[in-house]
C-alpha cells in the first residue's frame, strides 16, 4: 500500500512538474502522511479541518491555462478537509447519474414509491439528518446494490426478484444506507483513486455532468466495479442488520438474502460483478454471525411478506 | 372418509414441502444444536465447523437441520446454505466449481441473463433525465412514518454490534 502511493505520488509530482509551476509534491507529501496515519490517531491533526492558508496561496498563484484540468478549486475540494454535505450530494448525483447512465430505472411508479418508502424509514434510523435519501430499483437482471455518497441507494431488478418479504428488502437496503453513513466510499476517493483520478483527462461531457466531480471519481461509473474493501462490507453488514432491526423488522432479512446467494451457483453471470466487489456470502455470514452470537436473540421484528411489492 | 382424506392429504402435502425445502448447507462455526428454536431449549447435539448438514426448515434466526443422526435447530448465521462448503477463504470454493461443473443443467439455465460488467459501467455517460426521475421519488420523514405505522413497524431499541477484534495485537500507537 505504502508503496502504491508512493509511486502514484512520485508520478503525480512529474505530472505537477510538466501541468504548472506550483507545488503538488509537498502538499500532496502533506496530505497522504495524514490519511495514512488517520486510522492510527485518535485526534485528527489541525490541518485536516481546513486547507492550510500557505496551500490554498501557492495553488492559487499560477495563471491556470485554459486547458489546464486540475484547478485550484478541485485540488482542495481533493485533497483537503472532509466533504461537506454538499460536496458529498455533488459527488454522489455525479455517480449516481453515471449509474443510471449505464443501467435505466424500472418503469414502475409503485414500485419506486414502495422502495422509498422501506428505504426512507430504514434511513430514518441512521442518525443521517443531513442528507436526503434517494433508492430506485434498475432494470437489469443482475443480482446487485449499490450505495453512492449523498444518500443514492440502488438495488437491480435481479435481487428484487429474489426477496421474499419487507424485511428482507429492508436488510439490503440497511446495508447500502450504512455505507453511506459510515462513508465507505468518500473514504476510499480520498485515499488512494482520487490520487490517480486527479491526472486523468476528462472524457464525458454529457448535460448536466459535474466535470470537476467527473475528474475525481474516474472513468464513468466504474467507482463501482472497483468496490470496496472486504471490511468495509463487513461493517455495512454489521451496522446494516441493526438499522433494519431499529425499524422493527426482523433482523434476519439480511441473512436470508445472504443465505440465498451463497446457494446460486458459482459461475452464474448474473452474479459476477457481485462477488467481485464483495467477500462470499458465506465469508459474510460467517463474520456476520461472529459479531451477532445471541445479541439479537430477544427481538421479534415484522417479516411483512403481505406487504411486499411483488415485482412481476 | 373425508375426515381420514384431508389429513392424510395435508400429510402428503407437508411431506412435499418439507423436502422441497431440504437443502444442503456447511456449517460456519463449532456450535450448538437446540431441540428448539431457542438458546434456552435442551441441546440435541453439537456440530463442527465445515460439517455438512441438511436444511429442513427456517424459523426467524434458526435454521433446523440434520447432521448425521442428530437433529436440531442452529443458529442462522453458524450455517451457510448451498453446496459451497465453508466460502470464499476455505475449501469451499473447489467444491462449489466441482458442484457447479457436475451439474451443468443450472449453467444453462441462467447462461442467457447477462450482468452488469466492468466495462458497462466505465462507459456509463451520465444521464440526467434518469437521474432527475429518481430526484423526483422524494419521501419525507412523515410519510415514512405513516408508512411504517401502517405496517406496525415501531422504532425498537437495539445497541451496535461490536467490531470483531482483530486477529493481531493492534499498534500500541495511541498509547505512545
Amino acid at each position: 500500500m505504502k508503496i502504491k502511493v508512493m509511486v502514484l505520488a512520485v508520478s503525480l509530482v512529474s505530472f505537477s512538474g510538466v501541468a504548472s509551476g506550483f507545488d503538488f509534491g509537498k502538499l500532496l507529501e502533506e496530505r497522504i502522511n495524514q490519511e495514512l496515519n488517520k486510522d492510527k490517531q485518535t485526534q485528527p491533526a489541525p490541518a485536516q479541518t481546513s486547507p492550510s492558508p500557505d496551500a490554498s496561496q501557492s495553488a492559487a498563484a499560477p495563471p491556470p491555462s485554459a486547458k489546464q484540468k486540475i484547478d485550484a478549486g478541485q485540488l482542495g475540494f481533493a485533497l483537503f478537509g472532509d466533504y461537506s454535505p454538499e460536496e458529498e450530494t455533488r459527488i454522489g448525483k455525479q455517480i449516481a447519474g453515471n449509474l443510471l447512465g449505464a443501467v435505466p430505472l424500472v418503469r414502475d411508479d409503485k414500485l419506486q414509491r414502495y422502495v422509498n418508502l422501506v428505504g426512507n424509514w430504514v434511513a430514518l434510523q441512521s442518525g443521517r439528518k443531513d442528507i436526503t435519501w434517494h433508492f430506485g430499483v434498475l432494470d437489469t437482471e443482475d443480482i446487485n446494490a449499490f450505495a453512492a455518497p449523498g444518500g443514492y441507494i440502488f438495488v437491480t431488478k435481479g435481487l428484487y426478484q429474489r426477496l421474499n418479504s419487507e424485511a428482507e428488502l429492508a436488510g439490503v437496503l440497511a446495508h447500502e444506507v450504512a455505507h453511506v453513513t459510515k462513508k465507505h466510499h468518500l473514504k476510499v476517493l480520498k485515499q488512494s483513486s482520487l490520487i490517480g483520478a486527479l491526472g486523468q483527462a476528462a472524457s464525458s461531457k454529457a448535460k448536466g455532468s459535474d466535470q470537476v466531480v467527473q475528474n475525481l471519481i474516474g472513468n464513468g461509473a466504474e467507482i463501482m466495479a472497483r468496490g470496496l474493501d472486504k471490511n468495509a462490507e463487513f461493517e455495512a453488514d454489521r451496522v446494516g442488520i441493526v438499522f433494519a432491526a431499529r425499524a422493527g423488522y426482523d433482523p434476519w432479512g439480511l441473512p436470508e438474502v445472504l443465505q440465498d446467494l451463497a446457494g446460486l451457483p458459482a459461475k452464474d453471470s448474473r452474479t459476477s460483478l457481485l462477488y467481485k466487489t464483495h467477500p462470499h456470502p458465506a465469508d459474510r455470514l460467517a463474520e456476520l454471525g461472529d459479531a451477532v452470537g445471541g445479541r439479537l436473540d430477544a427481538l421479534h421484528g415484522k417479516d411483512l411478506p403481505g406487504r411486499f411489492y411483488r415485482l412481476r | 372418509m373425508k375426515t381420514f382424506l384431508i389429513p392424510a392429504t395435508l400429510l402428503v402435502l407437508c411431506v412435499s414441502a418439507a423436502s422441497a425445502f431440504a437443502a444442503p448447507g456447511t456449517v460456519l462455526r463449532n456450535d450448538k444444536l437446540y431441540s428448539q428454536p431457542n438458546a434456552a431449549s435442551k441441546a440435541a447435539g453439537s456440530v463442527a465447523k465445515g460439517a455438512s448438514v441438511n436444511i429442513l426448515s427456517k424459523q426467524g434466526g434458526w435454521l433446523r437441520v440434520t447432521s448425521g443422526k442428530s437433529t436440531g435447530w442452529i443458529r442462522l448465521l453458524s450455517v451457510r446454505a448451498g453446496a459451497g462448503g465453508l466460502g470464499g477463504a476455505g475449501l469451499g470454493d473447489v467444491v462449489g466449481a466441482a458442484t457447479t461443473r457436475s451439474d451443468p443443467s443450472r449453467v444453462v439455465a441462467v447462461a442467457g441473463l447477462r450482468g452488469l460488467n466492468d466495462e458497462d459501467l466505465k462507459q456509463a455517460k451520465f444521464n440526467a433525465d434518469e437521474l432527475a426521475r429518481l430526484n423526483a421519488w422524494h419521501e419525507t420523514p412523515a410519510q415514512a412514518r405513516s408508512f411504517a405505522a401502517q405496517g406496525g413497524l415501531s422504532v425498537t431499541n437495539v445497541a451496535a454490534l461490536p467490531a470483531p477484534q482483530p486477529a493481531q495485537t493492534p499498534s500500541t500507537w495511541e498509547a505512545n
